[in-house]
């Protein structure tokens, strides 16, 4: 192995466990959120619905690399001053937790109206047909279009790199432009293949398990 | 505004020449990653469905590494990867090579989810007239696979229209990357994220409603 292979494959490494870090917790930011704003979506307040739609659509029109670089640079000139993984976390959480929200209003609509309807005739309060009839059918549907947007965050979390977070991409694109400077050599090849091969391995497993539960609802 | 930001719109509209040249890169970026990845995914797509030996499984497996791996480190590694086997490429060349093989591998799906959905009886009515294979398929399958598609080859379309913002990496002058340096000498934030944000929200409705127009065009008679 040449010499130049282990620190730089320690700092990818370290790279990779901010990316993890990150994945995580928008990931679980945005689930939480996008569930709330999918349901909120399935009641029948208008106004309610009208904001989250908006909300929906805007997010998820946007370019992500856009809504970093607004979280990253508008944010703060309205005072609120956040870290590059900060803005990062908070980009990726309003993108992928409308994608959610988008999602769960689907799922919630693809389960027929009459078990909502029954539900409450039997005496259930919304909340209560919402969370223990309508939900748990809603998400068996939800589970694949969850875990490939998930697959998606994961990949979002390599735009951070942009604002400057010591994560995977930037750990690399680091250690390749030292090792220019050290040696004259970037070994830019083997490096981002590398980067490719650990998105790969991953991600890999999620959409494979997502193309699986797939299958199974259809048949 | 408070917080001592003053809006002047005025800065956007001394700008406007270098942004609606960002606006045009974008544009043409994402035509042609979308015709391109729209004629791979055909011809990958018919790759996959036809099961052709030896090579669809290539292309399976090709199709799945480039959607199990960021768009954003694929082109990290075409620019800054690929030079060292002596394949050095202007950054444009590199944002819409990017974009047609990434659109390619998701209409390649698209296209063989199609194709394999256009129920066997159309085609086997069209051999029992006496059409040669390649024939049915051109005029019968093909046809049928391409409305089936259009829903998810539009989504494809509309995530290569994002997708061309990543090519600020690269410092291609696309549509964000002026922006961002408009941002970064001026500071105009609010004014240049809503331009910036206003841009790709009508530029994807466009786009939508220009596949809508294709979907309707090629809508079955009657």
């Amino acid at each position: 192995m040449p010499s130049w292979v282990p620190p730089v494959a320690l700092y990818m490494l370290k790279g990779l466990a901010v990316t993890c870090e990150l994945a995580l917790i928008s990931g679980v930011a945005a689930l939480t959120l996008g569930v709330v704003l999918g349901l909120l979506l399935a009641t029948d307040n208008k106004l309610l619905k009208r904001a989250i739609t908006l909300y929906v659509e805007l997010w998820r029109g946007l370019p992500l690399l856009v809504i970093l670089f607004f979280a990253f640079f508008a944010l703060p000139a309205a005072g609120i001053r956040l870290t590059g993984f900060q803005a990062a976390a908070v980009g990726l959480t309003l993108w992928a937790s409308a994608v959610t929200a988008e999602n769960v209003r689907g799922a919630i609509q693809a389960i027929p109206a009459g078990q909502m309807e029954v539900a409450r005739a039997l005496g259930f309060g919304w909340i209560g047909a919402m969370g223990l009839i309508v939900l748990p059918q809603a998400l068996r549907r939800l589970l694949p279009p969850t875990l490939n947007l998930l697959t998606s965050l994961i990949h979002g979390t390599s735009l951070a790199a942009q604002l400057g977070v010591l994560e995977l991409l930037e750990a690399s694109r680091r250690s390749s432009q030292r090792l220019v400077l050290d040696a004259g050599d970037s070994h830019g090849l083997a490096i981002f293949a590398a980067v490719l091969a650990a998105f790969y391995l991953v991600c890999a497993p999620l959409t494979a398990l997502s193309r699986r539960l797939e299958r199974r609802l259809q048949s | 505004m408070g917080f001592g930001y003053q809006l002047d719109p005025g800065y956007v509209v001394a700008h406007a020449p270098e942004l609606l040249f960002g606006l045009v890169w974008t544009v043409v970026l994402t035509g042609i990653g979308v015709a391109g990845g729209i004629l791979f995914g055909i011809g990958g797509g018919i790759l996959r469905a036809y099961r052709v030996p030896i090579v669809s499984p290539l292309v399976a497996a090709i199709v799945e590494f480039i959607r199990t791996t960021p768009l954003f480190v694929q082109i990290y590694f075409l620019y800054f990867g690929l030079p060292e086997l002596g394949i050095q490429m202007p950054a444009f060349t590199v944002g819409a090579l990017a974009l047609v093989v990434w659109g390619g591998a998701y209409n390649t799906e698209n296209f063989r989810a199609a194709i394999e959905g256009v129920p066997g009886h159309f085609s086997e009515a069209a051999r029992s007239l006496g059409l040669r294979p390649a024939t049915v398929f051109r005029l019968v399958t093909l046809p049928i696979a391409a409305r089936f598609a259009m829903p998810s080859v539009t989504n494809t379309a509309i995530e290569t229209l994002k997708g061309s913002s990543l090519m600020l990496a690269i410092s291609f002058p696309e549509l964000t990357d002026t922006t961002m340096n408009l941002i970064s000498v001026s500071f105009r934030v609010f004014e240049l994220f809503f331009v910036l944000g206003a841009a790709y929200l009508l530029l994807s409705a466009g786009l939508s409603r220009l596949m809508r127009a294709a979907e309707h065009a090629l809508a079955w008679p009657g």
